[in-house]
């Protein structure tokens, strides 16, 4: 493992779906001798790109998990990543992004910058990282570098700097321009492996050299020396030009583009030059840990050797033999034998196995220095915790965990599907922080929580292949409330007295609707009631609430009053009483004109403008209302009420109408009353239950 | 009951009448900066919201939150000028029209285009939903050229049946032409049949009725705070 920080780069892959990360990265391991043969990624021979292991990636062509491996290049040890570009599997960017020191943004060179890459760049914002961005497929039929240059800089707001020209575009696409060089590059050979330099082609000299006094000019902001051999009119070198971009890209006020087709074996090598070039190394990154025997003040972590350890857990796979955690080493040196405490839980872990990653599979290392990634075999943590040697108490920043948005009813199909089922959620809520589970104590249904539709499809096969586990998966069922509209009066004798111990007890008194969820009011005289079954007379009305009399929701909003009763020397008891007050509530309860109560949700709707009456219009679908709606620069913000059981599938229509550039919240607002169909609709369906339950 | 008591009270029916607000084509609300334009719109507005219609309120320079704020104050100062109101009664009445209302807020004119609008209003028909009857357009700025604007929006009002009024500030320094109008309505006049302008005066707001059909150059005081007329 190259020990010299300076020649190391971390770094990670990421981009809207389908723009080539993983073909990318397969082309990068294969300049790099890392693979022999290069594999596409929906392959015909169906063996499918190294980095997607899992048989579903193989199968849907969409990479599911990040993957780490790491590879040589021009004596520098690269570290990468390549991770998901589909929204529902967002953490696993996030986790990458949380260790990594830099990023290759690719982007289509015919669609730009996406929903995805507005995401992927907010992610990268949060913690920081530089990137240089790689415009793809300069092959396909509308392809537009330039056009995609001008989005980064209009829609993500960066710095963006073309460092290469096109030679040709579409299926006339043949190479690059290097304008730093001025040096044209060719690709030969069965798989483009060899990189042929040329003379920049004269129709296109004119080009290049305005495209070269632009990019200069942008890139002199960052170097004084090129500012002045600009004034001066001094030879420009190419490393003056170099040391201003990667000045620019690891201050995070530039952006470099790039550009070719990975399919097409074109720009790959001068990409992973650039890497090198403009990215930076763990030196040039300041990592920083809280000490929790000092107050918390912050502690900037050195990258030395010999320092004590600090490594941050990223993830983690809990596999057959045990779990395989992921680490950032961020100081000092984790070797094999060491023994090292968890920050969060204080617990000792003795390090057996340590492992470096290529793809899925492992390699015996005796040890991770600092600024290397790699992973631990056989301990015990949550992905986020940071692990340090026993004379130091560092913890360092988790990751963001973004909150779920859609939720699934599971049900097992038969018993033994339902101890699997609960091993596999236990495994995948582990491993995956964003993907929650919980038993509906109102309703008894299992609720899975994902990040989106595709999200839980894909736990929910995994539970299929990995754990033998079958469910049905439906919509989850709202949890619906009773109250009441209109006071009504109720006067109820609770008697039995046929002889031996008998039951008395009678209540007097109104209900009527409250703000509160439950109130009682004693307004008994005179002992009518005896005072030790008042208490009694407030459990049995309570006890109502828990099921409404009609379509068993809970009630809520019911004050009640007692003003008159009677009791029985022998016969009245505080069971008596309840009973009594049972029937009272009953009585009054129909008489006070029920209705059904639906959550209503809060939803926050953030959309480019050009979306917003698109988006406006699916709430007013979903008997939402709109609540305003506030234009923010390039994008609105949509604050609307909608009615919980009209939101399920709504990230999904979401996205196809927005193009997958809007995101939402949403949070519970308030019960109101819902509409006579609605309230219709859900009667007849409690009665069908109940109907099916009697058969 | 409340609700017919609060139209009563409102400065729109006094000054334009009830049924003027929704009749014609263009109406436009006229003063200087800060004379109570937009809280005249906003008891326009209210007038509807209390006929169980839906009203689209468009800014360009106000932000929703100041959009709702000047909703509840309108509502408040015309429960207030009734008198004594069961504050139960009155927030639910509030709560029940409220809904009706919906703002949008754009962060200045250059965002706003009527093709915005439409495709909202559009996405009302495709769910079958009721149409807004009222769309109040608060901040465009009527020195520079809005013909295209007004033609788009007056394409609009057919399309979807609504009525629009408009703020339109007009300024201190310039004169007014010889039927009292500021330049801005007079540039745009063939397309305006309904306006009202708001003049300070001593401790009061005057609301002149510049154009109405019958209530053509009438004269009626309101409280420069509340906008609620003030009983002579």
């Amino acid at each position: 493992m190259i020990r010299d920080l300076k020649r190391v780069r971390n770094i990670g892959i990421s981009a809207h779906i389908d723009s080539g990360k993983t073909t990318l990265t397969e082309r990068i391991l294969f300049y790099t001798n890392r693979i022999h043969k290069i594999n596409e990624v929906r392959g015909k021979d169906g063996t499918g790109a190294v980095m997607d292991s899992m048989e579903l990636e193989k199968e849907r062509g969409i990479t599911i998990a990040s993957a780490a491996t790491h590879c040589e290049w021009d004596n520098h040890a690269v570290n990468i990543i390549d991770t998901p570009g589909h929204v529902d599997f967002t953490v696993e960017v996030e986790r990458s992004l949380r260790v990594l020191d830099g990023v290759v943004l690719i982007l289509c060179s015919v669609s730009g910058v996406q929903s995805q890459s507005i995401t992927v760049d907010q992610q990268m914002k949060r913690y920081e990282v530089p990137c240089i961005a790689f415009v793809n497929k300069c092959d396909r039929s509308g392809a537009n570098p330039l056009k995609v240059c001008k989005q980064l800089r209009d829609k993500l707001g960066h710095n963006s700097v073309m460092l290469q020209l096109p030679i040709g575009l579409e299926d006339k696409h043949e190479g690059i321009i290097d304008l730093v060089k001025m040096k044209a590059f060719y690709f030969e050979g069965d798989n483009g492996e060899r990189m042929v330099e040329a003379d920049i082609p004269a129709e296109l000299k004119g080009d290049a050299e305005a495209a070269r006094e632009e990019m200069i000019d942008a890139v002199s902001l960052f170097s004084e020396a090129l500012t002045d051999a600009i004034l001066e009119e001094a030879q420009i070198t190419e490393e003056m030009i170099m040391s201003a971009v990667r000045t620019g890209t690891i201050a995070r006020e530039m952006t470099a583009v790039f550009l070719g087709s990975a399919y097409k074996n074109k720009g790959v090598q001068p990409l992973l030059n650039a890497v090198l070039d403009y990215l930076p190394c763990p030196l040039d990154i300041r990592n920083e840990a809280i000490d929790l025997d000092n107050n918390e003040e912050a502690v900037i972590l050195d990258s030395d050797f010999d320092k004590p350890a600090v490594a941050l857990a990223f993830k983690l796979e809990d596999g057959q033999y045990g779990q395989l955690t992921y680490i950032r080493v961020y100081q000092g040196c984790v070797n094999k034998g060491d023994t090292l405490i968890n920050a969060r839980d204080h617990k000792k872990v003795k390090i057996g196995r340590l492992i470096r990653m290529h793809s899925n599979q492992m390699e015996d290392v005796d040890a991770i220095p600092a600024g290397h990634i790699g992973a631990i075999f056989g301990i015990d943590c949550a992905s986020g915790d940071t692990f340090v040697s026993p004379n130091i108490n560092y913890s360092m920043m988790s990751m963001h965990v973004m909150d779920p948005v859609i939720s699934l009813s599971i049900t097992p199909k038969d018993n033994k599907a339902q101890i699997n089922m609960s091993k596999a959620l236990n495994r995948f809520t582990k491993e995956d922080p964003t993907f929650k589970t919980y038993v509906d104590h109102e309703t008894g249904d299992t609720i899975i929580q994902g990040m989106g539709e595709l999200h839980l499809e894909v736990y929910v096969e995994r539970m299929k292949r990995e754990y033998k586990a079958e469910v049905d998966t439906g919509q989850p069922r709202v949890a619906y409330r009773e109250t009441i509209t209109r006071k009504a009066p109720f006067n109820y004798t609770h008697k039995k007295q046929t002889g031996g111990a008998g039951q008395f007890g009678r209540v007097a008194g109104f209900i009527e609707p409250t703000e509160e969820e439950f109130e009682f009011v004693n307004k008994i005289t005179g002992g009518r009631i005896p005072t030790q079954y008042i208490p009694a007379c407030e459990k049995g009305f309570e006890g109502c609430l828990v099921k409404g009399p009609s379509l068993e929701f809970p009630v809520t909003g019911i004050k009640i009053t007692l003003e008159d009763g009677a009791y029985h020397a022998v016969d009245s008891s505080e069971m008596a009483f309840q009973s009594a007050a049972r029937g009272g509530f009953l009585e009054a309860y129909n008489k006070a004109k029920p209705v059904i109560m639906e959550p209503i949700m809060k939803v926050v709707i953030e959309t480019p403008n050009e979306f917003q009456g698109a988006c406006m219009g699916l709430i007013n679908q979903r008997r939402g209302i709109i609540q305003g709606s506030q234009e923010e620069g390039v994008m609105s913000v949509i604050e609307s009420q909608v009615p919980l059981s009209d939101m399920f599938g709504f990230s999904t229509v979401l996205r196809s109408a927005t193009q997958g550039k809007a995101q939402f919240t949403m949070e519970f607002s308030s019960y109101k009353q819902a509409p006579q169909s609605i309230a219709d609709e859900i009667a007849k369906k409690k009665a069908e239950e109940k109907a099916a339950k009697n058969k | 009951m409340l609700k017919s008591d609060l139209i009563l009270r409102s400065p729109a029916k006094k000054t334009i009448g009830a049924e003027n607000i929704t009749n014609g084509q263009f109406g436009a609300v006229l003063s200087r900066a800060g004379v109570g334009k937009t809280g005249f719109l906003v008891q326009i507005a209210l007038t509807r919201l209390l006929c169980d219609e839906k009203v689209l309120h468009i800014s360009l320079c106000d932000t929703i939150e100041k959009i709702t704020i000047r909703y509840n104050e309108g509502y408040a100062s015309l429960v207030d000028s009734i008198g004594y109101v069961d504050a139960q009664i009155a927030e639910r009445l509030w709560d029940e029209i409220q809904h009706h209302k919906t703002g949008i807020a754009y962060n200045n004119e250059s965002t706003f285009t009527v093709n915005k609008i439409r495709d909202y209003l559009d996405s009302f028909k495709g769910a079958d939903i009721t149409l807004p009857t009222l769309m109040i357009i608060d901040g465009l700025d009527f020195d520079t050229d809005l013909s295209d604007t007004l033609s788009d929006l007056k394409q609009l009002q057919q399309d979807f049946g609504l009525c629009t009024w408009f703020s339109m500030k007009s300024h201190r320094e310039e004169p007014l032409n010889q039927n009292g109008y500021p330049i801005q309505l007079e540039k745009y006049d063939m397309l305006f049949d309904r306006a009202v302008f708001l003049v300070p005066e001593e401790n009061k707001t005057q609301a002149i009725v510049l154009k109405d059909g019958d209530r053509t150059d009438q004269k009626f005081l309101l409280d420069p705070a509340s906008l609620m007329p003030v009983e002579e």
